[in-house]
């Protein structure tokens, strides 16, 4: 039984020692570093009222604490003791506290239905079925190359420091399910190779909601959403994300032709 | 006999993690760096050196060796660990019962909310965890 070294003189050292222990592991470093020392400083600089109003934006206010809560470094107990100590009134908060809601939820109905971590809860609600969904993720989703200018940019962010934004997950998981027609256990199985805060609950029920077989439509988005909440951020031209430049409309038409819009 | 241990997995890095307060005090903490589990999971070097780096600041000793094999060879009088959702640990608590006496031990509750709150849709969640999420410790100490 073989105790292994915990000080490392930095960073560099660290990653030598376990690219010796783990030759096996894919990929890099992350930018972001583990431990409750970063969580706390995190912590530290969270605005939940900020939070409630720039949330969905690509350079909103979010927290990135989930890393931490997931491997449990934070309790969701002490992020809400915590915030409550800044915060006076609770209408203030609702947005923040309901997105701890959403990890305990999550946590919750994988607790009482384990079934639901792989398996379909629901039929799609697409026009298609289950079968008509790949079971392969095709090597230019993988490699972040499918010419899709947003796309491509979100995915090689998750390759490089597994860590995106909620909604550039949500654009990733409707684009491989509805555009791509690929089964989410595909994505979803991709997903917790990279995110470092890859959570099978948060994560499995989140791409069930997305493809509609845990809710009761699919979620799908245009270019000009992914320009509102990301236009600083990624290219976003139509002539470099050709597949999402359209209407509501006409994505359902093209996306689900068995069905008729519910727009 | 053996002392107790607390084996710490990958989804409770903190000292303040109630399997601390249950397991008697001088418990050895361990968490097992398993090759065949991680290769299992399929983890990413990104995941691997965040939860290393994780484990460097906590008071426990990482163990080198498979999970089951690490802790039969331990052979503790009580096995105390964190509850997981996660089907790979799941199985392997299931595997320790026989080897030892073990004690599963949830983390602390964010909301307090009945036992049949309809668990389909977060809405019909949120009305019923709403009465206790803005209280400190879910209200727990009320």
């Amino acid at each position: 039984m073989q105790e292994l070294q915990k000080k490392f003189e930095n960073r560099d050292a660290l990653v030598a020692h376990l690219k010796a222990l783990a030759p096996w592991a894919e990929g890099e470093r992350s930018y972001i570093q583990g431990g409750r020392q970063k969580a706390e400083m995190k912590l530290a600089n969270i605005d939940p009222v900020g939070y409630a109003e720039t949330r969905n934006f690509g350079d909103g206010k979010i927290t990135r604490l989930s890393p931490y809560i997931h491997h449990g470094i934070l309790s969701l107990n002490e992020v809400r003791n915590d915030t409550l100590t800044k915060c006076g009134h609770p209408a203030e908060i609702t947005k923040f506290m309901q997105e701890l809601g959403w990890r305990d939820f999550w946590q919750r109905a994988l607790h009482a239905h384990p079934d639901w971590a792989w398996t379909d809860i629901e039929a799609y609600k697409t026009g298609f079925t289950a079968d008509d969904y790949a079971d392969q993720l095709p090597h230019d989703l993988v490699e972040g190359k499918t010419g899709v200018g947003c796309i491509d940019a979100f995915i090689k962010e998750l390759l490089h420091t597994g860590y995106i934004h909620n909604h550039a997950r949500m654009y990733i998981a409707s684009y491989v399910v509805h555009f791509r027609r690929i089964k989410w256990q595909v994505g979803a199985r991709w997903f917790l190779k990279h995110l470092l805060d890859g959570d099978l609950a948060s994560n499995n029920l989140s791409w069930q909601w997305v493809a509609s077989t845990f809710s009761h439509k699919p979620y799908i988005f245009n270019l000009e959403n992914v320009h509102k909440y990301f236009g600083k951020l990624v290219d976003t031209s139509p002539s470099a994300n050709h597949p999402l430049d359209a209407t509501y409309e006409e994505l359902h038409s093209r996306l689900f032709p068995n069905i008729r819009s519910q727009l | 006999m053996n002392p107790p241990l607390i084996w710490l997995h990958e989804e409770a890095l903190r000292t303040t993690h109630p399997v601390f307060l249950s397991a008697p005090a001088g418990s050895r903490s361990i968490f097992i760096w398993d090759d065949g589990y991680f290769q299992k999971l399929d983890y990413s070097f990104k995941r691997l050196v965040f939860i290393y780096e994780s484990l460097c600041e906590l008071p426990v000793d990482i163990v080198h060796g498979d999970i089951i094999s690490v802790i039969k060879e331990i052979a503790p009088s009580q096995l105390y660990v964190p509850a997981s959702n996660k089907p790979h640990l799941l199985s392997m608590m299931n595997n320790l019962k026989s080897i030892a006496n073990l004690h599963i031990i949830q983390d602390d509750d964010f909301v307090t909310i009945p036992t049949t709150t309809d668990l389909r849709r977060f809405f019909k969640y949120w009305t019923a965890a709403e009465k206790t999420a803005f209280r400190k410790n879910g209200d727990r100490d009320a």
